[in-house]
Formats: structure tokens, C-alpha cells, sequence
């Protein structure tokens, strides 16, 4: 790989302090999204600030209706904490379902949401349970945090330091997978909270993750399966490939709905 | 056959599911991949590919690179002209006795596109390699190689087979007048019309098997290494068959072939990937001679997937003439092979050429067989080599048919099976096939596959909103592979050596013919070693392909023992003070009975080099045989295969894998069981997810990793059933076919006649390989839509 | 250039690298551990697969330098001297290795999920939870026999050594 430094500060301030050093820094996490595009020769930082490192960011805690899980938290530990399958299964059902065990075993939510990769399942999880997205310097939430394609709100070393989920009454998660990266072609998580049902799709979307109104105002309106018939998503909104077309999006997105409402509670993602 | 006649009575280790001698190194990290190879003083080489698919090489500058860190030379394909590198003499065109004889167009030969190292005139695929750059590290070489500067004429360019053929295609070679190298035809063509003209029924179907590649999880690589002192070269290769490529690359570098070795020794994976040289394994011997220093290569997963050999891609236009009773009556076959921009290897067309009748007896056909020339990576052998292209069109022909004419598809054929009294049988294009049972392989697997419960299952499934669809497929394939072989076998003090010249790349050669050998000489399996793949001491053999090895080696080594026992019982008789023929050989021992006397074998090897011995029996207990045997066999099998269609997604699982497979003598059925599953694999990858993918508009290969070409899977593969049958073939002594191949043969067919089976309400509809879950999804739309409309 | 500091199977070492040394590179080719291969450029095939700090990880997608002061385990450190993991072993009865490409990556991905998964495993799970690593010879389904035979020799030698 392309010349490079790699420093890893103890603390957030340091983190900071490196990054202000030289603009062309980038943060790394487990690396499972950055070191492939670095390999790739897609981005060459000149400097790598690991974050990995940092007390603060690893942690899982419960706190007053909400989960607060540090930015360099695993996968594989989201997915294995008890707190997090107690309480939101669906979270830990997503987090279990990322990619493979080895790559659990690395990957981070911090990264994977500073990525915003159109196919991560975590924004499903963040903008479906309406989470915070906490960094060095402020909170921001889920419906401001998701710009676009690889896009997020975060301004230039900005560090998330930890993401808040607000714990809901259900919810559940289900996706469909590429038959060769196996990243989701489409991905829905479900979440509902008193009268308000929240729905986020992943893995479709042309300008990433995104609250399709209309499943959202169907289930808010009756919470059932059944709901969900006769509702579509424009095809136009959608991404198109080999692998799927626009319509073949559009129509998994309705089937993982409906999977997802027979999900409710549990940590089955149906991949 | 030879003379040679097994005496079953010596078998112990042969037939048993041995544990293989080659786990021990593999399991600790001590296996022996070309990367685990450094030389010191090593250099780094990479290469500047085309992106174009079709473009006249103007200029190329390496002035830019060549100032970069690190980087020592620049070559093009002008530097290989001035010292007169030789081509690659692939020697495409299959040649031995039995080969189906492929012509040039009018019964001409064959235009082979010379393959150049580096080309001067054109890229002729995108990723060409059209220049090579070397550098202390692979990093810097590999920074250097963007900078190359490459100045093109594009030309225009054309990837798809069918449309290459036409007279105003954009033509590869201007010494050609089009792109079409092979145009011949076999059969019967006046019979076989007399037989359409009197039909009662004719079905036909165009289909196209297309492209993958082999994916060997070993990257291919090169360590070259040129020693100024001795003035020889060494490869270190991952290879299909180290001798071959000694040969072929001593050509290409003019000199005398003893003056390279090349070592293969473990190898990641073949499947037919490495049969044939690679540039870069030429271009690194040349360069570390230039340089002074051993050059190494070491290709990316990217670039294997970009020119890799690739296989298949083959267009077939088949029809079936029945009479009203569903007898086959006769057959009509043309095939197109997409062989890409140089003809490497004809052998798949060859090959499926021989076996375009499957399983059944239809006695006339004829076929048209074609190759031609397109601007993609050329093609060449992959696992089952034109086998299962020809296997799916007949089994999908022979599905149709049923479908079509209201008859039963498994009735339909064992009504027209090959029977076993036709053996060895002889089909319409001029195939022998040696042996086979093929509707005991029927009854065994449906047993075996429990049919008599699919309808059963079938409601269980349609429970839980899946459509069960069950596919079945006879396959009959073909073993030649090169016709010679050759065995050394030493047997020392301390234990017994052979030296052979095939080239496994995990088919368990160290362990099966360790079998093979011991019983022959009436030794325990663990005495037995076997030597394979570096040149400096294999000197003749013909390398692993087309299911070749066993077969070839089994008879050469029973040969090989016998001369050896001849000459150890010389030895004996001369160590008893006897005469030879006193001398009795049983179970590993040499006795004189009448004196009570015995030797092992260790015990003589001993005595060999012992100095008091008469000229004639001097040299070590040893012999070298070489064999030459140009009858191929023909193994043979069914399977069945159940596979659920997820109607709200198109998704498919398989539940259900089911093979039986006739290899002849099973040396090791651990190993042929290992082989089988992993055919199965690369057939079910073909049939589901791989595919080998040009953008149409641009002629850019877009499969260019694991984010875009699927792979089989542990969670997307079922486990299977698997049985071996043991039909001897005549044509050598063990009996042997072969058990590499039979796995993948009818998986394509297989996974589409179940597909079929499950979509049957939607009849009729077109679909290739890969099936897709958005091809399946998209037909049952397509489906209910109709229903709606005319409900 | 920095210097990083690990335990590579039990044992501590010492090297200045490149900061951009991806630990699969300083395993090959600073160690001379020529176990854990390369198959891939998109982090997919799981050949490079070994344990750090308990956990299975793809070698090729970590830099040696954010493995500072951890404690590595690749295929050459599993067995104990002479004789094999139980997995090894395993894999070895089961015919679970053809060319043996893939096959330190799948033994150590195979050791950590026997260590670790809470559940007693079954095909399906032993199919979910290996499909980061390929293999293109076996047809995997002598390595799913393979992982089940030495999970359940493990809960055995397990129960006998709590009874």
C-alpha cells in the first residue's frame, strides 16, 4: 500500500489533535470498509488515526429506554450482549447478520455509519429506531444524519463517538441478500413505539437509506402485515444493477416488510 | 489394453478410504504455494494490461515508470521480438488417436493466433497484458505499471460468439478471413435426415452455457530465477503439469529444455486454470536473466478474474427426431465455442463434440462444431471440459421433449438408454463408449434420492409457500488426456519412492497412487512416497487433466513393478545363488524356497548398492517405465436434485443433492467422494451464480471479484449423497475411468431441470444459466400476470 | 516505519515495518509464517483468517500495527508440537482439505467458532457461520462433517471432564 502513518491516540482530544495536523487524515475503526478501498488504490490517506483505541468508544450500556453503544463497538459484541438482545433483538439480529463472523469480529457501528455504504445494514437500524448520532462536538439525529450516497452530515473530523437507540416497544429486521457480496439488495427494519412505527430500507435506495412514508403511515395506521397490501415503492427511487432491477427492488422491499412484521421481537433477519 | 493382468488378490490398500499423506503439511501451514517461495536478491514484476478489448499497440513509453522508486526496467512486447522470444506453442488442436479431429473451415487446419509474451501489434481482450514493469517491491512495480504510458488505435471489437461468426464482424487476425478457426462436421448427414424427414416428432432448443472461470483460491504466480553460473533457469509454478510447461517454455525461450526446471509443488487449485503456460511465467525467466536477479510474480484475485483461463461459452443449436412411440430416432447439433482471442486449447469443443448423444442410443446425428475468435480472455479447459455444456443441452433436449410430447421424462429415457449388451458401444458421431450400467444408475439414484417421496415432499413444501422443483440428468463424459505417462520407481534401504509426472492440485496423487504402488509390490501403504512436480527429477509425464490420472498412472506403475520385479528377483536369485526363475515373489517377499531363504524388498535395496555385484545388476533397485495409451474411458452417472423456489423472491435452496457415479475401479473412495462434491460445486456455482460478465456496450469484463461473481458457498450448498459405482472399464488394468469430473458434468442440467420442474406452470419461457433469483422471480411475475389477464 | 510488538504464537516479536504492512504481509513475510495465505483483494475468501486476541479475523484486512500488542494466533500455532488440534485432526478424518489453499484459514475459523459459539452447533449453523471463508475444492461438505465431528468431541471430552 501507498505510504502511510498510523498513530493511535489514547483519547478523543488526541484523536483530534492528529487530525487538525494534517486534513488529509482519515479515522479508522476496524478498517473493513477503509483498508479495501485503500488496497483498491480508491483512497490513499496519508495518515491512518485509529480510533479503536480509545476507552470511551467501546461499550454497551443501558441507560433510561435507550442503549448507548460506543462507536468502536464490534458487530460480534452488539450481536452476543445480552443487554442488546433483551432489549432491542432486532439491533442484535442486524449486528449478527453484517458480513461474516471474521468480519464481526473487526467491524464497527462508528464506522460503518461514517461510511454510509448504501448496502450497510446499520443506517436501517440508526434512521428505523430514530436514533443519536453522538460525535466530539454534538448529537445529531437519525432523519439529519443520512445525506445521500456515502454521504452523512458529519463535517470533516468530526468523530462519532457513540450511537444512542432509543429502546422500542418491537421491531424487527429482515433482508435479502447479493448472491455474490452478499450485501443487502434491500433491507427493512420495522420499529414502533407507541402509535408512531418507524420504517427505514437499506440496500435500495439511489440516495441511500431512507423512510419510505407510505409503509410507515400504513403500519402507524394498523400495525399487521396485512397492512402492507396494495403498498408499493417507486421504482424510480430505487438502484439498479445486474443483479436487481429497480421493479425486483421495489417488490423485495415489500416482501421484507412483511417478513419483518412476522420477525416482531425476535433476532431473525431472514438473510 | 496392456498385457498387465491385475491379480485382485494383492489388493489391501487399494479400495480403501485411505487418510491422505499430503493433510499433515497442509493442516500446519507447511503446504508449499508458489508465493511461499522467496529468492534472495528477488525482484518484483507487474503487469500494464489493456483496457482496451481490441486496440493497435501504437507506442508505449516507460519513462514516467521508469523514473519512479524502485523500478528497474520496463519491457514491451518490441523487447521480446529483439531477443527473440518464441511463442507459446499451446498446441491446441487435440491430437491423440481418439480426439475428435477438429479442421479449419473446409476441412483446412486450424489458424492458431500465435501468443506472443508481450504482443507488439494489438491487445486483442481488455487486460492483455501489452508491457511489464519490475521493481524491488511489488508495491512500487505495481505504481510503476500505472504510469506506463500506452498510446492505442481502438479498434472495434466484439465479444459475443454468435455475432463474431458473421463475415462483418471486427476481425482478430488479418491473416484470417474472418473469425471462425474450426468448421467441421461429423455424422451422418444423410441418414440422419432421412430419420427427421420420417419422424414423428422433432424437438429443438438453442442454449447457451456461458462463461465462467476456474477461481483455484490460489492466485497464480511466478518465482524466475536464471543462473549466470550454470547457465539454467528455474520456475517456481503452480501448474497443470510441470513437464508440459518445461517443454513449452523452453521453447518460447530457446533453449534446450534441460535448461529449465520448473517446480510445481502444492498447488491451490487447477480445475484446468493452469493447464497451459501463462506470460507472465515466460516473461519472469526472461527478465531475471536480463536483470540478474530472480524475478517474482504474484497475480491479484482482480487480475485472476480479469485473465485467468476462463471456460465454457459454448452455443449449442440441438434438435431431437422421435417416433410416436418417443424413440430417438436421430439428432441434429451445432456448436459454436467462444475460444476468445487466442486458441489455447480445443478441447472442450473437441471433447463435447464426442459426446453430443448423451446417455442415449440415437443412431444418426450430425453435428456442426465451431470455434471463433472474440476480443475476451481465451479460453480454454475447466473441470469436465465441454462436458457439461454438451450434457445440458441433451438432458434440457430430452426434458423438452417429454414436456412437449406428454411422455414421462424418466420413461423417455431409459426407452432410449444405452443399454449395458451395447458395450462397448459405439455412438453416432464415433464415440466408443467402454462401459457402463447406465439404468442401474437410474434405479440407484432414484432409490437413493427416495423419488417415490417427492410428491409427498412436494406438498410439504407447498405448506410453507415454496414450490418444490425436482430435477434429474444422466451424463455420460469422456477421460483421453495426453496418451503418455512414465514412473519411476526406487526402492531404497529405508523405504520405496515413485516418481510420476502427474500434477495434482489436491486430488490426494501422494496418497492414491502410494495405494496403487504398495500393492503392486506387496508393501505397507506407509512405505510408499511419491514424488511429483519438480522437474529436476520428474522427466516425463503428462501432467493432470480430463480425469488422466489414475488411469495413466495406475497402468504405468503396474508395469513399472512388474519390470521391477523381474529385476529384483534377479537380484535375489543371485544374492540365494539360484536361478531367477527359483525365485518366488509373494505378498513383498522374495523367497528361494528350496534354500528357505528370504529377502524384502528393503532388504535387496540394501544389497543393490552393495559393491560386490555383477555389472548387470548394478545401478540400485530401480526402474523407469513409460506407457502410452490413447483408448479413452467413458464414465457415467444420474443424479437428482431438489431444489425450493421462494415464489415472493425468487430465492432457490437446494435441499436435496443426490449422484451416482460410475468411475470404474475406486482407488480411494474418500478421494473420489471429496472429488464429487467438489464438482458438484463448480457445476451448481455455473448453473446459479457464476458468470463471467461483459458489459455489451463497452466489452468490459465487469466480474471482476467476489463483490460481483458468486460463488458456492458453505450456506448456499447443500450436503449430498453421493454413491460410486464400480463398472471395470477393459481398456487398463485396474479398470479405472476416472472420478474427477463426473461431479460437475450433469450439475448444469440437473439444477435446470429442477428449475423447469418448478416453474412448469409457467411454460413457456426462455432462461440461461445463471438462474438467477431475479431471472426466476421475474418469470413468475411474468406468470401470474398472464393468469390475471386472462382470468 | 514504526515498531510493532506481538505475541505471535506465544512467542513476543519485534519489527519495525512500513505503517502500511497488512498483518497478513508481516506474518508471511516478516515472520516467515507462509501459513495464512492470500486468496482475495475484497476481504472475502477467509484464507488469511487467524485469531487475534481470541477473536477470528481476516489478517488481510488489518494493518500488523493495529494488532500492536496483541496476541496472534495463526495455523503453524494451533497444534501442540507434534500433534494436531483436535480440529486438525478432525479435518484429517474427515477429508475435509483438497489442495489445501484454504484450509489455515478454515481450521482457524473452524477452532474459533467451536470455541466460542454458545449453542451446540448443528449443519446449519456450522453452514451460517463459516460462510466467510471458500473453498473451491471440497464442495465444504466434508468440512461441515469435519466441525461437527470435533464439536462434539469437544462437548464430550467436556462432560467426561465435568463428571
Amino acid at each position: 500500500m501507498h505510504h502511510l502513518r498510523f498513530r493511535q491516540p489514547g483519547d478523543i482530544a488526541e484523536a483530534l489533535k492528529l487530525w487538525a495536523e494534517d486534513n488529509e487524515a482519515a479515522y479508522v475503526s476496524g478498517g473493513h470498509t477503509l483498508l479495501p478501498t485503500m488496497k483498491q488504490g480508491l483512497a490513499q490517506p496519508p495518515v491512518l488515526i485509529d480510533l479503536t483505541r480509545i476507552p470511551d468508544l467501546r461499550h454497551i450500556t443501558a441507560e433510561h429506554g435507550r442503549i448507548s453503544i460506543g462507536a468502536a463497538t464490534l458487530h460480534a459484541d452488539v450481536a452476543a450482549s445480552d443487554t442488546v438482545q433483551r432489549q432491542i433483538p432486532a439491533l442484535a439480529g442486524l449486528a449478527g447478520s453484517i458480513g461474516d463472523r471474521h468480519v464481526r469480529n473487526r467491524g464497527t457501528v462508528g464506522g460503518s455509519l461514517a461510511n454510509d455504504d448504501p448496502a450497510a445494514d446499520y443506517p436501517a437500524a440508526v434512521l428505523g429506531l430514530g436514533a443519536t448520532v453522538v460525535t466530539d462536538r454534538r448529537e445529531i439525529a437519525a432523519d439529519d444524519f443520512f445525506k445521500g450516497l456515502y454521504e452523512t452530515a458529519l463535517e470533516p473530523g468530526e468523530i462519532v463517538t457513540r450511537v444512542v437507540f432509543p429502546v422500542p416497544e418491537i421491531a424487527a429486521y429482515a433482508k435479502f441478500r447479493h448472491p455474490a457480496s452478499r450485501y443487502s439488495i434491500a433491507g427493512v427494519f420495522i420499529a414502533r413505539t407507541g402509535k408512531h412505527v418507524r420504517v427505514a430500507v437499506t440496500g435500495a435506495g439511489a440516495r441511500g437509506v431512507f423512510r419510505p412514508k407510505n409503509i410507515e403511515s400504513a403500519l402507524s395506521a394498523d400495525f399487521r402485515a396485512d397492512a402492507l397490501a396494495g403498498i408499493t415503492v417507486d421504482p424510480a427511487t430505487l438502484l439498479e444493477d445486474l443483479s436487481a432491477t429497480a421493479e425486483y427492488r421495489a417488490h423485495l422491499i415489500m416482501v421484507m416488510a412483511r417478513r419483518a412484521m412476522t420477525n416482531l421481537g425476535t433476532t431473525q433477519t431472514y438473510k | 489394453m496392456s498385457d498387465f493382468k491385475l491379480n485382485e488378490r494383492i489388493l489391501k490398500a487399494v479400495g480403501k478410504p485411505l487418510r491422505r499423506k499430503e493433510d499433515l503439511r497442509l493442516l500446519t501451514g507447511k503446504g508449499r504455494f508458489t508465493d511461499d517461495f522467496n529468492l534472495p536478491g528477488q525482484v518484483w514484476a507487474a503487469m500494464v494490461r489493456s483496457p482496451h478489448p481490441h486496440a493497435r499497440i501504437v507506442a508505449i513509453s516507460g519513462e514516467a515508470a521508469l523514473s519512479m522508486p524502485g523500478v528497474l526496467a520496463v519491457y514491451t512486447g518490441a523487447d521480446c521480438k529483439a531477443d527473440g522470444l518464441s511463442d507459446i506453442p499451446h498446441n491446441p488442436v487435440p491430437s491423440t488417436q481418439f480426439d475428435v479431429k477438429l479442421t479449419g473451415p473446409g476441412g483446412g487446419k486450424v489458424f492458431i493466433g500465435r501468443h506472443e509474451l508481450l504482443p507488439a501489434d494489438k491487445a486483442r481482450h481488455v487486460g492483455e497484458a501489452v508491457a511489464m514493469v519490475v521493481a524491488e517491491t511489488r508495491d512500487q512495480a505495481k505504481a510503476a505499471a500505472e504510469c506506463v504510458e500506452v498510446t492505442y488505435d481502438v479498434l472495434p471489437w466484439v465479444a459475443d460468439a454468435s455475432a463474431a461468426v458473421g463475415a462483418a464482424a471486427p476481425r482478430l487476425w488479418d491473416e484470417m478471413p474472418d473469425n471462425v478457426l474450426v468448421d467441421a462436421s461429423f455424422g451422418d448427414a444423410e441418414e440422419t435426415d432421412k430419420a427427421f424427414k420420417r419422424a414423428a416428432h422433432v424437438v429443438t432448443l438453442k442454449t447457451h452455457v456461458g462463461r465462467v472461470t476456474g477461481v483455484p483460491l490460489e492466485p497464480r504466480a511466478a518465482l524466475g530465477h536464471y543462473d549466470a553460473e550454470t547457465g539454467r533457469y528455474a520456475l517456481y509454478a503452480g501448474s497443470g503439469g510441470a513437464v508440459r510447461q518445461k517443454r513449452e517454455l523452453a521453447t518460447v525461450l530457446n533453449v534446450a529444455p534441460d535448461k529449465l526446471r520448473v517446480m510445481s509443488f502444492d498447488v491451490g487449485g487447477n480445475f484446468g486454470t493452469r493447464n497451459r503456460v501463462y506470460v507472465e511465467f515466460g516473461l519472469v525467466l526472461w527478465a531475471s536473466k536480463k536483470l540478474g536477479r530472480p524475478v517474482k510474480f504474484r497475480a491479484e484475485r482482480s487480475e485472476a478474474f480479469l485473465t485467468d483461463y476462463q471456460g465454457r461459452d459454448l452455443v449449442s443449436e440441438v434438435s431431437l427426431a422421435l417416433d410416436k412411440d418417443g424413440k430417438f430416432l436421430a439428432m441434429r447439433a451445432s456448436n459454436l465455442s467462444n475460444v476468445g482471442s487466442r486458441c489455447v486449447s480445443l478441447s472442450p469443443l473437441s471433447k463435447g463434440s464426442g459426446l453430443i448423444t448423451g446417455s442415449y442410443h440415437i443412431p444418426y446425428a450430425t453435428l456442426r462444431a465451431r470455434a471463433v475468435y472474440t476480443n475476451t480472455m481465451p479460453t480454454q479447459a475447466y473441470r469436465s471440459s465441454g462436458r457439461p455444456e454438451v450434457t445440458y443441452a441433451i438432458e434440457r433436449l430430452v426434458d423438452k421433449a417429454a414436456r412437449e410430447l406428454g411422455f414421462d421424462r424418466l420413461d423417455l429415457r431409459r426407452r432410449n438408454l444405452v443399454g449395458p449388451q451395447q458395450m462397448p458401444y459405439v455412438n453416432a458421431v464415433g464415440s466408443t463408449y467402454d462401459s457402463g450400467e447406465y439404468e442401474a444408475n437410474m434405479d440407484r439414484v432414484l432409490a437413493l434420492a427416495e423419488w417415490a417421496g417427492v410428491e409427498k415432499r412436494r406438498a410439504e413444501a407447498r405448506a410453507r409457500g415454496k414450490i418444490l422443483g425436482v430435477g434429474f440428468a444422466n451424463y455420460v463424459e469422456s477421460s483421453i488426456g495426453t496418451p503418455k505417462e512414465r514412473a519411476d520407481i526406487i526402492v531404497r534401504p529405508n523405504g520405496v519412492e515413485l516418481v510420476i509426472g502427474t500434477q495434482p492440485a489436491g486430488q490426494g496423487h501422494e496418497t492414491s497412487f502410494a495405494q496403487v504402488t504398495a500393492d503392486l509390490l506387496g508393501l505397507p501403504f506407509e512405505a510408499v512416497a511419491v514424488t511429483l512436480g519438480d522437474t529436476d527429477i520428474v522427466s516425463a509425464g503428462g501432467g493432470s487433466h480430463s480425469g488422466r490420472s489414475m488411469r495413466h498412472a495406475s497402468t504405468v506403475i503396474a508395469l513399472a513393478s512388474e519390470d521391477l520385479i523381474v529385476k529384483a528377483r534377479t537380484l535375489a536369485a543371485h544374492c540365494f545363488g539360484v536361478a531367477p526363475d527359483a525365485v518366488v515373489f509373494d505378498d513383498g517377499l522374495f523367497r528361494a524356497p528350496d534354500r528357505n531363504d528370504s529377502l524384502t524388498w528393503f532388504e535387496l535395496a540394501a544389497r543393490a548398492e552393495g559393491p560386490d555385484l555383477p555389472e548387470a545388476l548394478r545401478g540400485g533397485l530401480r526402474v523407469r517405465r513409460d506407457n502410452e495409451m490413447h483408448t479413452p474411458v467413458f464414465p457415467n452417472g444420474a443424479c437428482v436434485c431438489e431444489i425450493e423456489v421462494d415464489p415472493e423472491t425468487g430465492g432457490l435452496d437446494i435441499v436435496r443433492y443426490t449422484t451416482v457415479d460410475d468411475v470404474g475401479r475406486c482407488i480411494n473412495p474418500l478421494i473420489v467422494h471429496g472429488q464429487t462434491h467438489g464438482g458438484i460445486a463448480q457445476g451448481v456455482g455455473q448453473a446459479l451464480w457464476e458468470q463471467c460478465h461483459i458489459d455489451p456496450s463497452s466489452g468490459q469484463p465487469t466480474s471482476g471479484s467476489f463483490m460481483d461473481y458468486g460463488m458456492p458457498r458453505f450456506d448456499n450448498m447443500p450436503s449430498f449423497k453421493t454413491q460410486i459405482v464400480e463398472v471395470l472399464s477393459p481398456t487398463n488394468p485396474f479398470g479405472v475411468k476416472a472420478g474427477g469430473e463426473g461431479g460437475t458434468t450433469p450439475a448444469p442440467a440437473v439444477i435446470m431441470s429442477a428449475i423447469e420442474d418448478a416453474l412448469s406452470d409457467c411454460q413457456p419461457f426462455e432462461l440461461e444459466l445463471p438462474v438467477t433469483t431475479l431471472k426466476v422471480w421475474s418469470i413468475l411475475q411474468r406468470a401470474s400476470a398472464e393468469k390475471r389477464k386472462s382470468a | 516505519m514504526t515498531i510493532v510488538s506481538m505475541k505471535v504464537n506465544g512467542a513476543p516479536v519485534s519489527r519495525d515495518v512500513e505503517d502500511g504492512t497488512l498483518l497478513a504481509f508481516f506474518l508471511r513475510e516478516h515472520l516467515g509464517l507462509t501459513g495464512t495465505h492470500i486468496g482475495c483483494d475484497t476481504t472475502q475468501c477467509g484464507c488469511c483468517v487467524v485469531h487475534v486476541d481470541g477473536r477470528s479475523v481476516k489478517s488481510c484486512t488489518m494493518l500488523a500495527l493495529q494488532a500492536q500488542g496483541c496476541s496472534i494466533t495463526t495455523i503453524e500455532g494451533i497444534g501442540e508440537g507434534d500433534r494436531l488440534h483436535p480440529v486438525q485432526q478432525a479435518f484429517h478424518e474427515s477429508h475435509a482439505l483438497q489442495c489445501g489453499y484454504c484450509t489455515p484459514g478454515m481450521v482457524m475459523a473452524a477452532v474459533n467458532l467451536i470455541d466460542t459459539h454458545k449453542e451446540p452447533l448443528t449443519e446449519e449453523i456450522v453452514r451460517q457461520e463459516m460462510e466467510g471463508n471458500l473453498c473451491r475444492c471440497t464442495g465444504y461438505h466434508n468440512i461441515v462433517k469435519a466441525i461437527l465431528s470435533a464439536a462434539e468431541k469437544r462437548a464430550e471430552s467436556r462432560d467426561s471432564a465435568r463428571v
